[in-house]
């Protein structure tokens, strides 16, 4: 006995932002050039009135609509987000009673970012494994759009806005592998959001600081200190990925897909030099939609069984998410009847 | 590696209008930007196994500075 992955989904929102469009508001920008690196033609940004749950509750219905699934069948709701409708209550709880979900469930946030796919994953298996749950809604949705200053070019072009759902079942034969985590909190200023929560309240005259090649923020916003983020990655992940099939008892050879977070393509080829995975294995696609933290990996997972005929059932494939935190965790799942 | 064999490849990577030379300076670059030093990063890394941090591009003034960074020794004319 075991848990499977059976269903995903993803949205976008509405509102898509090109290149072009970016190259508009940043004419001295070479934006040919970061979309051949980075891989990034275009993103969607949410509008005004559009949260984070309200992608997420299009997902869900997404999902419920193409799959065989009810609400009722629901057990266990877990949402990860960093873009909370409020700070309390429990964002999983107005998502609850928005999609119409049996109040015989359970519910709960977590907040983690680009490792959040690969842990709520594991969760799912964990709840699954106490015999009392069968089916547990695993949703993502980040609107890091509505953290990001106007002025601050690198991540307007980076990052997008994304909902994905997808549902963990109980199964016969366990498709869900062995998964490690890693943590490393002195990081927490390379990718943070200063003001706002417990640490500084939202300072409506925060000082514009600038950072990187005329970018702009303030501590109400959204900062990244690129190289330090880039250098943990290239230094943590491509060791990681080797306990990761270790633990799994499976050679690279063996794998599928590797699917990684879709950070950015450049970095992404230079793990996979890293650890040594042939390119026909290792999957690099967000063109269209850009990094979208915890979404990356489930919306490549579901374009990527979507778009290939050669997959069959049994194939493994490696999941690895890695980011704010910093944090980072990675796992192997069999795809048996994923759609 | 031959100094002239990184300067070519360099340039190549970065996508440079003008070749590198040892004493041309990185902020004079038209192009320098943060795409650049990510660019600069993965290329030290992939040949050299060396990682250059933030610090470390903010403090580099010329191509010969990053050859020094690197380690002299790792070059060759």
């Amino acid at each position: 006995m075991g848990a499977e992955l059976t269903a995903i989904e993803y949205v976008f929102p509405e509102k898509v932002v090109t290149n072009e469009e970016l190259k508009i508001e940043f004419p001295e920008y070479d934006f040919k050039k970061f979309e051949s690196k980075v891989g990034i033609a275009q993103r969607y940004v949410a509008s005004e009135n559009e949260t984070a749950i309200t992608l997420a509750i299009k997902a869900v219905e997404k999902l419920f609509a193409n799959s065989n699934f009810s609400k009722n069948d629901v057990d266990f709701i877990l949402y990860c987000t960093q873009s909370p409708e409020y700070i309390l209550p429990t964002s999983a709880c107005l998502i609850q009673s928005a999609c119409g979900i049996n109040s015989d469930v359970g519910a709960l946030d977590f907040n983690l970012g680009c490792s959040g796919y690969t842990y709520g994953l594991h969760l799912a298996k964990m709840l699954i494994d106490n015999k009392n749950i069968q089916n547990v809604l695993l949703i993502t949705s980040e609107t890091y759009s509505k953290y990001i200053n106007p002025l601050d070019r690198t991540n307007r072009s980076i990052f997008g806005d994304a909902a994905t759902a997808s549902m963990v079942t109980y199964s016969e034969s366990n498709c869900i592998g062995e998964f490690l985590f890693g943590t490393d909190g002195t990081g927490y200023k390379d990718l943070i959001i200063k003001n706002g929560a417990g640490h500084s309240q939202f300072n409506p005259s925060a000082t514009l600081k600038s950072y990187g090649s005329e970018n702009y923020y303030t501590d109400n916003n959204l900062y990244m200190n690129g190289p330090a983020v880039f250098n943990f990655t290239s230094e943590i992940i491509p060791a990681f990925t080797e306990k990761v099939l270790k633990i799994n008892k499976i050679e690279i050879e063996s794998i599928k897909q590797f699917i990684f977070h879709q950070a950015n393509a450049f970095m992404l080829n230079l793990l996979r030099r890293k650890i040594g995975i042939d390119k026909a294995q290792f999957y690099v696609d967000l063109r269209d939609g850009g990094n979208t933290v915890s979404n990356t990996i489930p919306i490549a997972l579901k374009r990527y069984i979507t778009n290939n005929n050669t997959i069959q059932k049994g194939d493994e494939v490696l999941l690895m998410g890695f980011g704010v935190g910093l944090s980072w965790s990675g796992g192997v799942i069999k795809i048996n009847n994923l759609k | 590696m031959k100094t002239n064999a990184f300067l070519t490849e360099l340039t190549e990577e970065l996508e440079l209008e003008v070749s590198l030379q040892t004493n041309t300076k990185f902020k004079d670059l038209e192009d320098w930007d943060s795409m650049g030093a990510m660019v600069l990063i993965g290329f030290v890394s992939d040949n050299f196994g060396i990682t250059l941090t933030g610090d470390d591009i903010e403090n580099l003034s010329d191509v010969q500075s990053l050859i020094e960074k690197i380690g002299i020794t790792k070059f060759s004319e």
